[in-house]
């Protein structure tokens, strides 16, 4: 008897919860200030303009969504408090964050919580918690190692490969992940290094590359870095070529390697404007419209797909349930159509619908896919 | 050979930069005592400045070689005068206060430019234009030399030997001393501390502007927080030269960028911070008043 009137109060408690608050409550965890800022509020604003498209149709089961923002400056402590602070705000789902780093230290807060939350992040231990609520929705590291290693040894034919990544959870995991496909290629990995995010000064450790006189240097952090590396590589006269991880697509790091920058591979999966969908289209235009810019890059929009998967999840489910959402992203959702191409989650909430492609910077700025060929 | 050579040009550049930077925090510790944490953020506030002169010259159809002078002094001046005014605000209120009171203030007083910039100019990185000073390099038996690390060495020497110059053979520069020494002794024999004060901001404000400049053209990229990063190295710098001793800020500058440089090169680019590190504690242990530091206090 007493367990049929604790059910039915927790039914109770669940129906009247879900039905008391006039708003659907959405959390941003991002980078809005610090180092990161410009992705993070890139986030912000993509995640803010969706919601507000929304809610102009009428919102989501009758109901306005509301967007809360918290800003984990990309490091693990903030991030934490960030966490804490959107549970205790009664979302149901978190958008964020950018870094693997700030995300990896909120996941087990909202874990235990019940709430939902997609990142960008890259880095592979982020789906090894087992953590229901979880959706990583960029493709994995060891994806693009892969696809890296596969881009060096099939593709380029490079004898000598040097790495450096930096020391963020997700370049040290990319980094590695292209090591081990690369050996497992049969490639020959001369030196492996690392660098201070943000030290600007990278002759020293490219001096040391240029006596192991490699092929190829590969990078794996933050174009604010990599548009360095290349630009102070091309000036000691390293004749080897640069390979970018996916942080060094953005467009200032053209800039910050002035004239070196092409012929530079950049190695990330399709930029927008390559890809065939209307959503995307029509997306960008909206966004540059009301922010006057285009998106900093395409982690703003693998955050917004997120959101947007769990929109239609709980359009199609009636609920705000996150148990049954989970659920439904889990095992149900097929690729949905998302800004950044078909959306599929395994049961990891390990998004496993993407494709890399390796592009060249030409002299006048443009990408050209080199890789694969068509 | 060539490793070594190059490493050694490499650490020269960055080094000097760190001296010129360093010099700002030895003098004003020489003077006040004070350790001028904001001194970091005025660097790279400093390259933020430049970039927007550059950017408002380059337009009209004036040379190079002329609008770079011009970009180095506006900004040497507008910096002195924030500089000055830091002062006024951040620290002469605070002069007979706690010494740690006026830490915080110039902790706080960095960071309040540090988000100054941020909101002015935005989190994003600025990016110099490319073709400031022509991107030429000579290649000396496999070892690089770029035309702008020749003027980063070139001018910060001259700058460091005119203010060598200026601090030890002319009046003022007595006047600068004697105030280092005791301030209080400095006013009996009718010098005006205060204007050496200011004098002592013109100057290290002038010099740090200098350096970021020297950053904002030589790395390109410049960020709203760079200012922790360089300031942090050049106060390190300023310690194992010995604080408030102007040819130990050189040396320390000079010092610590070879040795990043070599540590990076030789042993690991992994370590290279925590060998800066290890090596400051050394010489606080065996030389607490750093490697310049005594001869000061022999001259007293």
């Amino acid at each position: 008897m007493r367990k049929i009137f604790l059910s039915l109060f927790l039914v109770l408690a669940l129906v009247v919860s879900s039905f008391a608050g006039g708003t659907i409550k959405i959390g941003v965890q991002a980078p809005i200030t610090g180092k990161f800022a410009s992705e993070g509020q890139g986030i912000d604003n993509a995640v803010r303009l969706w919601v507000e498209q929304v809610n102009a149709k009428g919102g989501l089961l009758g109901k306005k969504i509301e967007v809360i923002t918290c800003d984990d400056e990309g490091t693990a402590v903030k991030a934490a408090i960030c966490a804490r602070e959107l549970v205790n705000k009664g979302v149901i789902a978190v958008i964020g964050s950018y870094t693997s780093t700030a995300t990896e230290a909120a996941q087990a807060t909202y874990f235990r919580a019940g709430v939902l939350q997609t990142s960008d992040g890259t880095s592979d231990t982020l789906v090894k918690h087992g953590y229901w609520t979880f959706f990583r929705n960029s493709s994995p590291n060891s994806a693009e190692g892969k696809f890296t290693a596969d881009f060096f040894m099939n593709f380029k034919k490079y004898k000598r490969i040097a790495t450096i990544s930096d020391y963020s959870t997700f370049s040290v995991d990319l980094e590695k992940a292209v090591v081990d496909n690369t050996k497992k290629l049969g490639g020959n990995v001369v030196y492996r290094g690392k660098v201070k995010s943000g030290d600007q000064n990278f002759t020293p450790i490219l001096t040391k590359i240029k006596s192991y006189n490699p092929d190829v240097i590969y990078f794996s952090g933050y174009y604010t870095d990599g548009g360095l590396i290349r630009a102070q590589m091309v000036q000691l006269g390293i004749k080897a070529d640069f390979v970018g991880g996916d942080s060094n697509d953005n467009k200032e790091f053209i800039k910050l390697a002035g004239s070196a920058a092409t012929g530079a591979y950049i190695i990330n999966v399709p930029l927008p404007e390559y890809l065939p969908y209307d959503i995307a289209k029509k997306f960008l235009a909206d966004y540059r419209a009301k922010y006057h810019e285009d998106p900093p890059s395409i982690w703003t929009l693998f955050n917004v797909d997120g959101l947007r998967a769990i929109l239609h999840a709980i359009e199609v489910l009636k609920t705000t349930d996150t148990k049954k959402i989970a659920d439904y992203l889990h095992n149900e959702l097929k690729d949905f159509p998302g800004i950044t191409g078909p959306i599929t989650w395994d049961k990891r909430g390990e998004r496993i619908t993407s494709a890399y492609m390796a592009y060249e910077i030409q002299p006048n700025g443009e990408y050209k896919i080199v890789y694969p060929t068509k | 050979m060539e490793i070594f050579f190059q490493q050694l040009i490499n650490g020269l550049t960055i080094g000097s930069i760190y001296a010129l930077v360093a010099l700002g925090y030895t003098m004003v510790y020489g003077v006040m005592k004070l350790i001028n944490f904001a001194h970091g953020d005025l660097v790279a506030l400093s390259a933020y400045i430049g970039l927007v002169v550059m950017m408002q010259l380059t337009g009209a159809s004036v040379p190079n070689y002329i609008v770079i002078p011009i970009v180095f002094i506006i900004t040497a001046i507008v910096i002195a005068i924030i500089g000055v005014i830091l002062e006024r605000i951040a620290y002469r209120p605070l002069r007979s206060a706690p010494r740690l009171s006026a830490v915080v203030s110039a902790l706080g007083a960095g960071m309040v430019i540090q988000n100054g910039i941020m909101l002015i100019w935005g989190p994003r990185p600025k990016i110099y234009p490319a073709d400031v000073v022509p991107n030429i390099y000579w290649n000396i038996g496999g070892v690089s030399l770029g035309l702008m690390q020749l003027i980063i060495l070139v001018l910060s020497l001259v700058l460091m030997v005119v203010l060598y110059l200026f601090v030890n053979k002319t009046k003022i520069g007595t006047a600068i001393r004697a105030s280092a020494i005791d301030q209080l002794a400095a006013k009996l024999m009718g010098i005006n501390v205060n204007k050496i004060i200011v004098l002592i901001f013109i100057i290290g404000s002038s010099l740090g502007s200098v350096g970021g400049l020297f950053i904002g053209m030589y790395y390109k990229g410049i960020y709203f927080n760079m200012g922790w990063i360089y300031g942090l190295n050049a106060f390190v710098a300023a310690i194992i030269g010995g604080i408030g001793n102007i040819p130990g800020a050189m040396l320390g500058g000079m010092l610590l960028g070879l040795f990043n440089a070599f540590i990076a090169g030789y042993v690991s680019s992994t370590w290279a911070d925590a060998f800066t590190y290890i090596l400051l504690i050394i010489i606080l242990i065996f030389r607490p008043t750093g490697i310049l530091g005594e001869r000061v206090a022999e001259k007293v």
